[in-house]
């Protein structure tokens, strides 16, 4: 717990001067302070950190990235053209839809992925039932959400990380 | 050339940020606005930080560029959904033709 928050201290303070403009002991000052602050407020959730991921959790989770890159660029063509071309106004529509996600991390990262694609925003996720309510733009969005392979992805990390720790 | 294709990028994020206002006047409630905004958050803000990229001078500020790029990706779909949700706890109606969909 103690070296996780020292690490995680040097970090945020490497971080701190890697984004400022010059190194000097006003910059060095003020980001150990930060870092300190941040790392005190945020002690609660120490022993909730994932471990250091393998290089295969690694390498699963670029490639959905990869994957996701794809589909933000085809989910923005196809919310331009909605925009642009359909002469009635687009019938939205509200998903729940529910997954083989399990844990928290792996939910949080389905709704983020879910969000930063145009046409599908999360709105809730139940941490409860696992459960997901989406707005879509069109119908057809929320139909091809419920076959989206970012979700067996996530769900394929998970099973790693689980059989990592 | 890479002056050309930087300034590429800039055209095509001032067309993807063009649509999201567009589309602030086009869709009709606000939860159908954010996705309009989703164009211009996500691949025009992409469009402008890769040509910014490509016309930097060093390294060190292109990694800076790469990281406030990898920060908006993650704050902005964060700050969407506390939107999103506010609304639907608020009371914030959706537009009349929104339907609801059960998996």
């Amino acid at each position: 717990m103690r070296k996780r928050s020292i690490l995680l201290f040097v970090m945020l303070l490497a971080f701190w001067i890697f984004i400022s403009e010059g190194i000097d002991i006003l910059h060095i000052l003020v980001g150990s302070l930060a870092a300190f602050a941040t790392v005190w407020i945020w002690q609660d959730l120490g022993p909730r950190q994932p471990s250091i991921p393998s290089a295969k959790i690694f390498l699963n989770l670029i490639r959905c990235l990869i994957l996701l890159a794809w589909y933000i660029v085809t989910s923005c063509i196809s919310v331009a053209r909605t925009l642009l071309f359909s002469s009635p106004p687009p019938s939205p529509v509200f998903v729940e839809m529910e997954t083989p996600i399990r844990t928290n991390w792996g939910r949080t990262l389905l709704g983020t992925c879910i969000t930063i694609a145009p046409g599908t925003v999360t709105v809730d996720i139940n941490p409860d039932t696992g459960r997901f309510l989406v707005h879509a733009l069109t119908e057809e969005t929320a139909v091809s959400l419920l076959h989206w392979r970012i979700i067996r992805e996530i769900e394929n990390l998970e099973k790693l990380m689980q059989g990592g720790s | 050339m890479i002056k050309f294709i930087a300034y590429i990028c800039f055209i095509g994020s001032f067309i993807s940020f063009g649509l999201s206002t567009l589309g602030l006047y086009k869709f009709p409630d606000a939860y159908t606005r954010m996705h309009a905004l989703g164009i211009g958050d996500t691949l025009g803000v992409g469009l402008i930080g890769l040509g910014l990229i490509l016309l930097s001078p060093d390294w060190i500020l292109r990694l800076k560029l790469i990281v406030v790029l990898l920060l908006f990706w993650i704050i902005n779909p964060t700050m969407t959904h506390l939107i999103s949700k506010a609304g639907i706890i608020r009371g914030t109606k959706p537009a009349e033709e929104t339907k609801l969909m059960k998996e």
